[in-house]
């Protein structure tokens, strides 16, 4: 806003000659930042505005919409929803943990081990991009089948008793489970697990595995003590960008889950979409907007990782 | 440092490396550096003496050959198992760590409990104990280089490897810590292998110097043994300035060999030539330009008996405060160097003066004419741009 | 923020489906993927832009408002419809039956596979309607429950029956009078959607499955049961078997059936709700049974011998996608000649003879017997009488029920 407001007065015929360049000049950056500005506040401060405002309306279809403060939205969305809440950060959760676990060694082993297959393996990792979410998320539906191989593997291995257990899975079948959709969540948000996390590790300079050695840190203690520590803005950043979108995820849950693995995205949809109930879907998107961002402090706080970053 | 202890030897034995790619860094090698000692590797990049140096430190594997600290056969060893640290060229302190975590790091991983006392005096010692609780990106380059070495020497290692360990110091720093390391060295009484690519950094500092060139060591010898008695062209061009000229075998009289350059006669000490000598055969006559002196042609009468002489004409001088660099075109050699102190300077040695340049045939040194006469040239300009 | 939408996903989709399935009558699979994919369309983007400040009133203006006409001058007309819902030639490029119409009449039809969603699409030109804006589209396509709301919301025109002679004179019987469009004064019938028990022969490994009570009792099925998001399909088919009758049940009724399916759902029975991709869990048989549309059934039925369908004895439900005229469209005449033109037999057969669903025209059978004599004698795409006299259809809601069934069905669905 700023930028525009400041924008320099346009010039007067009685202006002395030798100051507007040099005014000119200082004011360059600002107008350079005045198309970004204007996308920010096209494409993010009006719908934000325009969706908060709608949170607290009240009406119908028929009748309009009306702003009447009705902020009570808020609290009847939140008690009628919060497992729905709860199971996308669960869910978010489990996928941006089994993320990193799968995700880390993969992007250490481009990073540092990979060589001249390096590149290989990066388009191996961003090569289901080129298809549809929807399309990669329907594959899943094929290889988690009730009669597939994958889940007579688990059957036979007795895992499927585990997870049945633990209330993961169902009897015999991993489809339209938690399980499933943590799955599909895990692998949809994999390569954004492993970019960052391969960025970070590949600035790391190779001397300072030497080094430790050198000072008599075996492989594994290098790893823990050196490599680990200094790729903590990749694991960080790789976790959010994981975990941010698969909290507000819906297909996951759409297409491999069932009615106990509804996620907040899903309420959103079916709010936005069937009820028509605008201010509800409105008032369900500020509040996982909201819980993210807190969350997202708390966690960038305790991982004290800022300067890093 | 009396001790007759040997285990902190470094012995290699047919050492050599050569990479995937077929480029060998360095060819089979022997070499002995015994306990206690300052030893310097000196050579222009790509000669081989940091592959040399990591190939000690267990952070490359040998082709063939053999490492050997003391008694002990290290070959096979992970660096993590052999007793001896690095200094790192760019000193590769770990960025997350403090200072005091960065010196303290190897006795934690050797299961150290109370590291404290021990990291605060090495921080004394080498004068950062103001410093510990800092990251290292907030020193300045030489902190830096300073905890570089007390994260190694705190370890008591048998050896310390330094690799370019000032090379991203300035020249005046660099000079101080040259100083400091071999304060250092001589305090603690450790084995010492130093890389560098500078000569002059190597001969303050180091008792022994390995000249390498091309994977192999040239010669080795104390500082001022290679520097006067240099065995090939590339140690006498590499260290310092030598004037070479090639001249053929005449006779032998006794200790010395008289020879034929141009029109005149010059007289080698047959022990300061390393070429075969028969009559008739060429050799590399070299003379250092500061053990030359300059006579203006009228005053040709007075130079004493028994010098080596040569003449020619003052094609450049230049003043550096304490001497005058002269180049003298003579028919022996295009571009003779001669450095004069400035003591009685002769006002008639201007550029284009004829002049008589002679020196005591002690200081001439004779090399195989067989080789490149400029070797080790182009690389001393490489390094000083 | 979103990963995909359905505008951008469809080509994807619609290729995916092309390559994979050969014949022509893929089409009609095509069709119903995208409705129920684009179901999975966009909350969160959408919202914002969506979401003003203050949403006003949907107008009620009766009768709809017609704009000038200018079907004389301007010898075109805009059909937006959904993709892969009539016939292509072999180039994937010509509609045979929109050039047959061109050469005829000299209308040209500019032919935009622009509706994935109803519920979407609704989003999109509801902001334009309730201004009195021109949408830019002369025929929509839309599916009867949101074809009611546009007609309660005064958005369409009122159709010329002068200008649909054969469309008066041949629509069946069954499509008629739909309570919320009697006589057919807004909207005609594009194409019919059946919706049956579906099971895998393999699946159900001999358990007889006849009604939805099956579906919902039989203990050899649980977990191996799927129902539609659809509400009107799921909570219809429920009903029927309830014995209560979709076309006028009470409030009562309605919560009677969820709670029916909540038991269902509760004891883990019913495996999912779904969209399309129904199709996928039976013929893979994680689905032992499922309720689904007849025009899917004859695709699979093609690939997969296990596929077979059930008309309960308590009858089934029949729903319609229906050709509309939005207010202030400009091409009305053009659009109702159009309409009429889909009721003559041959272009109708035509129509039937490449996407399968049922057809709407009355005495289509020998002409699309000619072309494609086994879909001539299909049931799912030409209901013979006694099949029609089990076809019922939902009723239609008011604004309040329609919030008030959608957000129950919402809750049994998991919200």
């Amino acid at each position: 806003m700023a930028a525009v407001t400041e924008a320099p007065p346009p010039l007067a015929p009685t202006a002395p000659e030798k100051k507007p360049p040099r005014k000119r000049g200082r004011m360059v950056p600002y107008w350079l930042l005045l198309p970004g500005i204007l996308w920010l506040i096209v494409f993010f401060a009006l719908p934000m505005i325009y969706q908060a405002s709608t949170s607290v309306q009240t009406g119908s279809l028929e009748q309009g919409y009306k702003v009447t403060w009705h902020f009570a939205t808020y609290w009847d969305a939140l008690s009628e929803y919060w497992p729905q809440f709860l199971r996308s950060v669960l869910y978010a959760g489990a996928a941006t943990v089994l993320c990193l676990l799968l995700g880390y060694p993969l992007a250490y082993l481009i990073a540092f081990r990979a060589g001249r297959w390096r590149n290989l393996i990066m388009i191996l990792v961003i090569a289901p991009f080129f298809t549809s979410f929807l399309i990669r998320t329907l594959a899943w539906k094929t290889i988690l089948a009730d009669n597939g191989p994958v889940v007579h593997t688990l059957n036979s291995l007795h895992i499927l008793d585990l997870t049945s257990w633990i209330g993961w899975t169902a009897g015999d079948r991993v489809l339209a489970t938690p399980l499933a959709v943590v799955c599909g969540l895990t692998y949809n948000f994999l390569p954004f697990m492993i970019l960052p996390l391969y960025t970070s590790l590949e600035r790391i300079d190779g001397r300072l595995h030497e080094a430790a050695g050198d000072l008599y840190a075996k492989p594994f203690t290098t790893f823990r003590k050196v490599t680990f520590p200094l790729s903590m803005p990749g694991v960080v950043s790789g976790t959010l960008l994981t975990f941010i979108p698969a909290a507000g995820d819906y297909v996951n849950a759409d297409l491999l889950g069932s009615t106990d693995t509804r996620m907040v995205g899903n309420v959103i949809q079916t709010q936005f979409l069937r009820i028509l109930d605008y201010p509800t879907a409105a008032a369900l998107s500020f509040i996982l907007m909201a819980a993210i961002l807190i969350m997202v402090t708390f966690y960038i706080r305790r991982s004290g990782t800022e300067d890093l970053v | 440092m009396t001790t007759t202890d040997n285990s902190g030897d470094v012995r290699l034995s047919g050492i050599s490396k050569t990479y995937d790619n077929g480029f060998t860094a360095v060819r089979p090698l022997d070499l002995t550096v015994p306990q206690g000692s300052f030893f310097a590797l000196l050579g222009a990049s790509g000669c081989g003496k940091t592959t040399t140096l990591r190939m000690i430190a267990g952070l490359e594997e040998p082709t063939t050959g053999a490492v050997h600290l003391g008694d002990q056969e290290v070959t096979n060893l992970p660096p993590y198992k052999r007793p001896v640290n690095t200094v790192f060229q760019s000193y590769a302190l770990f960025p997350h760590l403090d200072i005091f975590e960065n010196v303290a790091f190897g006795l934690r991983r050797r299961g150290i409990k109370s590291v404290k006392k021990q990291v605060e005096d090495m921080l004394e010692l080498v004068q950062l104990g103001e410093q510990a609780r800092k990251k290292p990106h907030q020193l300045s380059g030489g902190q830096q280089q300073r905890v570089a070495v007390a994260r190694a020497l705190i370890n008591h290692p048998k050896v310390l490897l330094l690799d370019e360990p000032l090379g991203a110091l300035d020249l005046k720093l660099r000079r101080q810590m040259q100083l400091e390391l071999k304060r250092i060295q001589t305090e603690v009484g450790i084995t010492f292998i130093h890389v560098t690519h500078d000569q002059e950094e190597a001969m303050t500092m180091a008792d022994t110097v390995a000249v390498m060139n091309a994977g192999t060591v040239e010669q080795l010898g104390s500082p001022a043994d290679l520097y006067e008695n240099p065995q090939t062209t590339f140690v006498a061009n590499f260290l310092g300035t030598s004037n070479l000229i090639e001249a053929e075998v005449d006779t032998k009289s006794g200790d010395d060999i008289v020879l034929r350059a141009g029109g005149g006669k010059l007289v080698l000490p047959e022990a300061r030539c390393s070429a075969p000598t028969t009559a008739g055969g060429k050799v590399l006559v070299g003379v250092r330009p500061e053990k030359i002196s300059l006579t203006h042609a009228d005053d040709a009468g007075e130079i004493a008996e028994g010098r080596n002489r040569i003449t020619g004409r003052i094609a450049d001088s230049s003043f550096i405060g304490v001497s005058t660099q002269y180049v003298i075109d003579s028919p022996v050699c295009p571009e003779f160097e001669v450095y004069a102190q400035n003591i009685d300077r002769d006002a008639r040695l201007v550029p284009g003066a004829e002049v008589v340049l002679h020196w005591n045939p002690a200081h001439t040194f004779g090399l195989d004419a067989a080789q490149d006469i400029d070797a080790g040239v182009a690389e001393v300009e490489e390094d000083a741009a | 923020m979103e990963q995909y939408e359905p505008d951008r996903l469809s080509p994807v989709v619609a290729a995916a489906m092309r390559r994979s399935l050969r014949n022509g009558r893929a089409a009609m699979t095509r069709r119903s993927l995208m409705r129920a994919s684009a179901g999975g369309a966009l909350a969160l983007g959408g919202l914002a832009t969506l979401s003003g400040c203050g949403i006003p009133a949907a107008g009620k203006t009766t009768g709809g408002v017609s704009a000038d006409d200018h079907s004389a001058k301007e010898k075109v007309v805009n059909f937006s419809n959904w993709p892969e819902y009539i016939d292509v030639d072999d180039s994937e490029k010509h509609h045979p039956t929109l050039d047959a119409f061109r050469k005829r009449t000299g209308i040209s039809v500019k032919y935009t596979e622009d509706i994935n969603d109803n519920d979407e699409f609704f989003g999109k030109i509801q902001p334009q309607l309730a201004a009195g804006q021109d949408t830019g589209r002369d025929l929509i396509v839309l599916t009867d429950w949101l074809a009611a709301r546009m007609i309660r919301l005064g958005y369409v025109q009122k159709l010329d029956s002068s200008n649909l002679p054969h469309a008066y004179a041949n629509l069946s019987e069954q499509f008629r009078s739909p309570d919320w469009d009697p006589g057919r004064a807004y909207s005609y019938v594009w194409q019919g959607i059946s919706t049956v028990i579906a099971y895998n022969k393999k699946a159900l490994d001999g358990v007889e499955v006849k009604s939805i009570s099956d579906l919902l009792d039989n203990p050899k099925l649980k977990g191996r049961v799927g129902f539609l998001t659809e509400m009107r399909d799921s909570v219809g088919m429920t009903m029927l078997d309830m014995g209560k009758d979709p076309g006028k049940f009470t409030a009562d009724d309605y919560d009677a059936v969820i709670a029916r399916l909540q038991k269902a759902v509760d004891k883990g029975q019913i495996r999912r709700f779904t969209g399309n991709d129904y199709t996928s869990d039976l013929t893979k048989g994680d689905f032992a049974a499922c309720v689904a549309w007849g025009g899917d059934i004859v695709q699979l039925q093609a690939d997969n011998p296990d596929v077979g369908y059930v008309i309960p004895d308590s009858g089934y439900m029949t729903s319609t996608d229906n050709m509309l005229i939005p207010n202030k469209a400009r091409h009305k005449t053009n659009a109702e000649r159009l309409i009429d033109y889909y009721y003559e037999l041959e272009p109708a057969a035509e129509l039937a003879a490449y996407i399968n669903y049922v057809s709407p025209v009355a005495g289509v059978v020998p002409y699309l017997a000619k072309i494609d004599k086994s879909a001539a004698k299909n049931p799912l795409i030409v209901p013979d009488k006694a099949m029609q006299a089990k076809s019922h259809a939902f009723r239609s809601l008011s604004a309040k029920e329609e919030t008030a069934f959608q957000q129950k069905f919402a809750k049994l669905t998991g919200a």
